[in-house]
C-alpha cells in the first residue's frame, strides 16, 4: 500500500505506545530527511509513521566534565556541528556533522536519526563510535543503556526492540591532550554519501609523545560502521612515529570489509581506509599535541572533494 | 567592434520577473478541471518477449479511469531519424529495463501508482546484450533480429547489431601513415551521462471538444513533438497543438517526443485531461541518456610536429533504439586542426539498454576528450610544448574544414593567446599541481528558422517565433529585433507561442537559436524596417534612402525633426495601401561558421587518494559578437560546469549483466554543486561571423567540450599519469599512480573485423 497514517507523538510515552500499537508495520521519523526518499524508492512502506519531532525535551545538548556530552536524539546535525563544546572537545564529531549532506538537510536531520538509520556510511557514526558513545533507549519495559558498538547489527538494522526509541547518546568527556578528526572521502563537497569515512581520536600521555589512548572507527567499509580495534591496540602505550601510524593504518585496512558499488570498488575503499586512517591520526596527533586547528581548517580537511 | 545600442549590453532577461518570482509556468504547473494523473509501468526485464499483460485488476481499482498497453496504439514504428525502429510503448517485446509496457490514468497519482502494482506482465526472457563491443561481434544476441525489414533501414554493412555507420575520408591515409615519421595510437572511453536537467519530463494532454488534441509540453522542439505524436497516434498533424511551456533545462534530452503519447492516448480514451510528470528515477531509466563511447585515434606526425594523417573510429552504443545524433562526434575527429589525410568512422551498435538521447553536442564532447588528450600525449612524446603543438597544427582561415567548407575568418588563435596570457603559460607549478589545456571546435547551428514582427500602434513590436526559450534565447532574439529596429529592449514583446500560432521552426538545440533563429529575427526586423521606411517616405514626401530608423522613430537624416514615430507609422499603416506593418523572414541554412574555444584547467592531485581537485578553470571563446555579454558568460560557465561534471564525477553506470541503470538518482549520479566549484574565468574573443546576426556566432555547445581533456592533461602535468577513461575519478588516478593499470580496453580486434567488413586492407 502507498498510504500510511502519520501519527504525531506528544511525548515519549505516547511515542512508545504508538509504536507498540502499530508494531512492525510502523516507522519512526524525526527530521524526515530520509523517509520520503526511501518511501518513494519502495524500501520503506510502513502503515504508520510516528513523528517524534514534537518532543522538545529530546533535542538538548549538554556537556559537563563529569558527565561528558549528552546528545538528545533529536538534536539536529546542525546543532551538533555548531556546538562550541563539541567543536572544542569532540572535533571528529563536529567534522562528521559538517561533512553530512548539505546545510538544509543538516538543519532538519537529527543525530538520533542518523544513528537509527544504521547506514554503514552515516557521517556522524564513526566519531560517535570513536568517542565511546552509549545509547539510552526507552521502551515499554523502561530505560536501558547499550554501547553504540553493540547497537548496529547490519545495514539499516539496530538493536532496538519493538516499541523502543533511542533517546540519548552519551559520550564520556575526553581526557586532556586529546585530538580527533573525521575525514569523509566523497567526490562532491555536499549532498554526497561517504565512499569511505574514518574518525580517529588520539590521547597523549603527559610526556606529550606516548599514546595513552587511540580510537579509530571506519565507515562505509563493512555492513556497519565499526572500530578498528587491532589498529588501536598497535598505538596504545607507544610513541607515535610516522611508521607506527602507517602500521596502524594498514591494520585498519586489513579490518575493512568493503564491497564494490557505484561509489567505488572494494579495492579502492581499502586503499582509502589506509590513506585516511594515516591522515586522521596525523591530524589528531597534532591537535592532541596542542596545535590549534580552526574549524574552517578542520572542515577543509574533513571533506575531500573533486571541485 | 561596431557600436551597438542594445547588443553588447548586459540587458536583463525578458523573463526575469516570472522566473525570480516563481510565476513562470512549467508543464507541471498546468492544472485543468477533472485532470487525471498518468503513471507508466516499466519493464523489469532487459530483453524479453511479452507473453501476456493482464490489466484487469488495475482497471478494477477504484479511481482508475483507463489502462493502456502497447497494443492500444496503432502498430506503427517511429524513429528519431529515417530509421523507424521503435514502438512508442512495448508491443510484443521489451528491449530494456524500464521500457514502458503500460500506462494508467487515475484520479490521483497514488492511485495510479497502486494500479501499476496490479498489472501482471508475463515475460519470456531472451538473452540480452549489454556491451556494444560484444554486440558488434558475430554471434552476439540480436537486439532487433528483423532490423532489415524496418522502414528507413539503409545500412550497407551486414553484421551484429550495427545500426549506423558514419564516415568521412580525404587523401591517402595509409600512404600518409607509412610516410609519417611517427604514428601514435590511443583508445579513449567516455562514460554514460544523464543530461541532468532539473525539470523532469512533464506534459498535459487534453482532447478538446472539437476532437483536436492539445499538449502542454516540456520540450525543446514543439514541431518535432507534434510530428512524432501525429505519427505514433496515426492522426493528422493538424489535429495536434503543442504548447511549449517554460523549459526547466533540456540539454538535448527534450528535442523529440518523450512520453507525450501516453497521456494523449489516455485523454482520448477517457475524455479527460491527463498529466504525466516523471520522477527522477524515470528520467534516468526511461529517457534517453548518453551512453559510453569508445574512441580510437591514430595519428601520423612528422618530426617537426606537423600532423599528416588521422584515423578515428568511434564505437557507439545506442541502447535499444537509434536515438538522436548518436555519433555526430566522428565529424569532429580532426579536432580544430588542419589534417590533410583522414579516415573517420563511427559505428553505432544496439544493446539492451535505455535508448540513447542527445546531450549538448552529441558525441562531440566525447571526441574532444579523445582528440585533445591524444594531442597532449603526442606533444609530450615529441618533446614539444602542448600549446605550441596545437598552434602549429591549428586550422586557419582559408584551410578546408572536415566538411569540405572553406574555413572563414575566426578567432581560434586569439582564444589560445588569451588563455596563454591569462595563465602565464608555460607555467611551473608546485609538486602535485598541474595545468592542462584543450582546444575545442564546433560550428554555429543552422536549420529552418522563421520570425514574424508586427509593429503596434504604440510603437512597440510583437515578435513571434516558434522557438522555445533556452538559456535566455528569447532575450537574445528580442535584443536583435530591438537593435535592428532602433528601439529599446522593453519595446519588444516576445509572444507566447504554440504550434498553431507560430510559423514552423527547428528545435532549440545544437547552438542554433541565436545564430539561425536570430538571423531570421534580424531579417524580419529588416523587412519591417523597410516597410516602415517606405511608408514614412510616402508620408513625409522624401526618398526612402534619405530616411533613418532609430530611437523609435523614422526621421529625415538631414533634418531629424522631420520624423514619424513607429507608433504613428503603425497607426497610419492600418489604413495604408500596403496594410499593417509585419516583417517576416524564413530561411533554411546558413553558411559554415566555426566556433572555437580554448580552455585550461589547473588541478591539485592527492597522491594518497588519487583525488583530483579542480583549483582553477579558464576558458576563452570566439563569440563573434556578444548579443548580451552577461548571458553569454552565463552560458559559457554553465557549459563548463557540465563539462567539469563529466570530467570528474558524473558517471551513469549500467549493470553489465542486465543493462539496468545502477545509479538513477542525483544522490548517486554526482553533478557539481555551485559551492564546490572554483571561480570560473571566462574570456570572450570577438571575431564577427560572416553571416550570423550582427556577426554573432553560436555559443552554447563548446564550453562543455574542454574540461575532460583539459583536466586529464592537467593531471598528467601534475603527477605524470595519463587517464584515458572518464570520469577522472580518484579511483582511476590512484590506480594509475600505483601502476595498477588504467588502460581502456584495446579495441584493435574489433576494428580489424570492422575494417574487413568495410573491405579495407587490414
Amino acid at each position: 500500500m502507498l498510504r500510511f497514517d502519520f501519527l504525531e507523538a506528544r511525548n515519549l510515552r505516547h511515542a512508545i505506545a504508538l509504536l507498540q500499537r502499530h508494531g512492525n508495520d510502523s516507522r519512526v521519523v524525526a527530521g524526515s530527511t530520509d523517509f520520503l526518499v526511501r518511501w518513494r524508492q519502495g524500501f520503506w512502506r510502513p502503515a504508520a509513521v510516528v513523528n517524534l519531532k514534537g518532543i522538545a525535551s529530546l533535542g538538548r545538548i549538554s556537556f559537563s566534565p563529569r558527565n561528558g556530552l549528552r546528545l538528545g536524539a533529536l538534536a539536529t546535525v546542525q546543532s551538533v556541528e555548531s556546538n562550541a563544546h563539541i567543536r572544542r572537545r569532540y572535533q571528529a564529531l563536529a567534522t562528521g556533522a559538517t561533512s553530512f549532506a548539505g546545510v538544509q538537510v543538516r538543519n532538519l536531520a537529527t543525530i538520533g536519526g542518523n544513528v537509527c538509520n544504521a547506514s554503514p556510511a552515516g557521517d556522524t557514526l564513526p566519531a560517535l563510535l570513536a568517542f565511546d558513545a552509549q545509547c539510552t533507549i526507552a521502551g515499554p519495559q523502561g530505560t536501558r543503556t547499550l554501547p553504540l558498538t553493540e547497537f548496529f547489527l547490519g545495514p539499516g538494522r539496530t538493536a532496538l526492540e519493538q516499541g523502543e526509541v533511542l533517546t540519548q547518546l552519551t559520550l564520556p568527556a575526553p581526557m586532556p591532550r586529546t585530538g580527533s578528526l573525521y575525514i569523509k572521502h566523497s567526490p562532491r563537497g555536499a549532498m554526497d554519501i561517504a565512499t569511505v569515512g574514518v574518525a580517529s581520536v588520539v590521547t597523549l600521555e603527559e610526556d606529550g609523545r606516548t599514546c595513552r589512548d587511540a580510537r579509530i572507527a571506519l565507515g562505509a567499509v563493512g555492513p556497519t560502521p565499526f572500530r578498528a580495534t587491532e589498529a588501536e591496540n598497535l598505538l596504545r602505550g607507544r610513541t607515535l612515529t610516522p611508521g607506527l601510524l602507517g602500521q596502524a593504518a594498514q591494520a585498519a585496512e586489513a579490518a575493512a570489509k568493503p564491497i564494490d558499488d557505484v561509489r567505488g570498488s572494494a579495492g579502492y575503499r581499502r586503499a582509502m581506509v589506509e590513506a585516511l586512517t594515516t591522515r586522521t591520526l596525523q591530524h589528531a596527533l597534532q591537535m592532541a599535541s596542542g596545535r590549534a586547528v580552526t574549524f574552517e581548517e578542520q572542515r577543509r580537511l574533513a571533506v575531500q572533494t573533486a571541485f | 567592434m561596431a557600436t551597438f545600442k542594445v547588443l553588447e549590453q548586459n540587458n536583463p532577461r525578458v523573463d526575469a520577473w516570472e522566473k525570480v518570482t516563481g510565476r513562470a509556468t512549467y508543464a507541471g504547473d498546468v492544472y485543468l478541471p477533472g485532470m487525471l494523473m498518468c503513471k507508466t509501468l516499466g519493464s523489469s526485464r532487459s530483453h524479453a518477449r511479452i507473453v501476456s499483460i493482464d490489466t484487469s485488476r488495475a482497471q478494477a481499482l477504484p479511481g482508475v479511469r483507463a489502462v493502456i498497453t502497447g497494443v492500444d496504439f496503432p502498430e506503427i514504428r517511429f524513429g528519431s531519424g529515417a530509421l523507424k525502429d521503435r514502438y512508442i510503448m512495448a508491443r510484443d517485446k521489451v528491449y530494456y529495463i524500464g521500457e514502458p509496457v503500460a500506462a494508467v490514468a487515475a484520479e490521483d497519482e497514488i492511485t495510479a501508482e497502486e494500479a501499476l502494482a496490479l498489472i501482471d506482465v508475463q515475460y519470456e526472457d531472451l538473452e540480452p546484450v549489454v556491451d556494444p563491443l560484444t554486440a558488434l561481434r558475430a554471434g552476439s544476441p540480436s537486439v532487433h533480429p528483423d532490423l532489415e525489414s524496418y522502414e528507413g533501414y539503409g545500412f550497407t554493412i551486414e553484421g551484429g547489431n550495427i545500426c549506423t555507420l558514419l564516415d568521412a575520408d580525404r587523401g591517402d591515409v595509409e600512404q600518409a601513415f607509412q610516410d609519417a615519421d611517427h604514428v601514435f595510437e590511443d583508445t579513449f572511453r567516455s562514460q554514460g551521462i544523464n543530461q541532468g536537467f532539473l525539470e523532469p519530463m512533464a506534459c498535459v494532454a487534453n482532447v478538446e471538444a472539437n476532437g483536436r488534441l492539445t499538449v502542454w509540453a516540456s520540450t525543446q522542439g514543439p514541431y518535432q513533438v507534434r510530428a512524432q505524436l501525429a505519427s505514433v497516434l496515426d492522426m493528422p498533424l493538424s489535429n495536434i497543438k503543442v504548447i511549449p511551456m517554460e523549459l526547466g533545462g533540456g540539454f538535448g534530452a527534450k528535442l523529440r517526443l518523450a512520453f507525450e503519447a501516453f497521456p494523449s492516448l489516455l485523454s482520448m480514451k477517457t475524455g479527460s485531461p491527463v498529466k504525466l510528470i516523471n520522477n527522477r528515477e524515470e528520467v534516468f531509466t526511461q529517457n534517453g541518456p548518453r551512453h559510453p563511447v569508445t574512441n580510437y585515434l591514430k595519428t601520423g606526425v612528422n618530426k617537426d610536429g606537423t600532423i599528416v594523417s588521422r584515423e578515428a573510429y568511434t564505437i557507439f552504443d545506442v541502447g535499444a533504439y537509434l536515438g538522436a545524433g548518436p555519433n555526430s562526434g566522428i565529424g569532429h575527429g580532426l579536432g580544430a586542426y588542419d589534417i590533410p589525410n583522414f579516415r573517420l568512422r563511427s559505428y553505432a551498435a544496439y544493446t539492451n539498454k535505455v535508448y540513447v538521447g542527445s546531450y549538448r553536442a552529441s558525441g562531440v564532447a566525447d571526441m574532444t576528450f579523445a582528440v585533445e588528450s591524444h594531442m597532449d600525449m603526442i606533444a609530450h612524446n615529441l618533446g614539444m610544448d602542448p600549446l605550441d603543438f596545437r598552434l602549429k597544427n591549428a586550422i586557419k582561415e582559408g584551410d578546408t574544414a572536415v566538411n569540405g567548407s572553406r574555413v572563414p575568418r575566426n578567432g581560434l588563435f586569439e582564444c589560445l593567446a588569451a588563455v596563454k596570457e591569462r595563465l602565464g603559460l608555460p607555467r611551473e607549478l608546485p609538486e602535485g599541481h598541474g595545468v592542462g589545456i584543450a582546444l575545442c571546435e564546433w560550428r554555429s547551428g543552422t536549420g529552418p528558422s522563421t520570425a514574424s514582427i508586427s509593429v503596434n500602434e504604440d510603437g512597440t513590436v510583437s515578435l513571434l517565433t516558434g522557438s522555445v526559450d533556452i538559456s535566455g534565447s528569447d532575450t537574445s532574439l528580442a535584443s536583435i529585433a530591438a537593435e535592428s529596429l532602433g528601439i529599446a529592449m522593453d519595446q519588444v514583446i516576445v509572444a507566447r507561442r504554440d504550434t498553431d500560432l507560430a510559423p514552423f521552426t527547428g528545435p532549440s538545440g545544437g547552438s542554433r537559436i541565436v545564430y539561425s533563429q536570430g538571423k531570421a529575427v534580424e531579417l524580419a526586423a529588416e523587412d519591417a524596417r523597410n516597410k516602415l521606411l517606405a511608408l514614412a517616405a510616402d508620408r513625409l514626401g522624401v526618398p526612402q534612402d534619405a530616411l533613418a530608423c532609430a530611437d523609435g522613430s523614422v526621421y529625415v537624416q538631414d533634418n531629424p525633426p522631420q520624423s514619424l514615430t513607429l507608433g504613428q507609422l503603425a497607426a497610419m499603416s492600418v489604413t495604408s495601401r500596403s496594410g499593417p506593418i509585419v516583417g517576416n523572414a524564413s530561411l533554411s541554412t546558413l553558411p559554415y561558421a566555426p566556433v572555437f574555444s580554448a580552455q585550461a584547467a589547473e588541478v591539485q592531485v592527492d597522491r594518497d587518494t588519487g583525488q583530483v581537485k579542480l583549483t582553477r578553470y579558464v576558458q576563452c571563446q570566439d563569440v563573434g559578437v556578444a548579443i548580451n555579454p552577461m548571458a553569454v558568460e552565463g552560458q559559457l560557465e554553465g557549459g563548463a560546469v557540465q563539462g567539469i561534471g563529466r570530467a570528474l564525477t558524473e558517471d551513469m553506470q549500467f549493470d553489465p549483466e542486465t543493462g539496468a541503470v545502477r545509479n538513477p538518482s542525483f544522490a548517486s549520479y554526482l553533478m557539481p554543486l555551485a559551492l564546490d566549484l572554483p571561480e570560473l574565468e571566462t574570456l570572450l574573443v570577438r571575431v564577427p561571423s560572416e553571416d550570423g546576426p550582427f556577426g554573432a556566432r553560436a555559443v552554447a555547445e563548446p564550453p562543455g567540450f574542454g574540461p575532460p581533456a583539459a583536466i586529464a592533461n592537467a593531471i598528467y602535468d601534475a603527477v605524470g599519469v595519463r587517464i584515458r577513461e572518464l570520469p577522472l575519478s580518484g579511483e582511476r588516478v590512484l590506480a594509475a599512480l600505483r601502476g595498477e593499470g588504467n588502460d581502456v580496453a584495446y579495441i584493435g580486434d574489433e576494428l580489424q573485423e570492422l575494417k574487413r567488413a568495410e573491405g579495407l586492407a587490414v
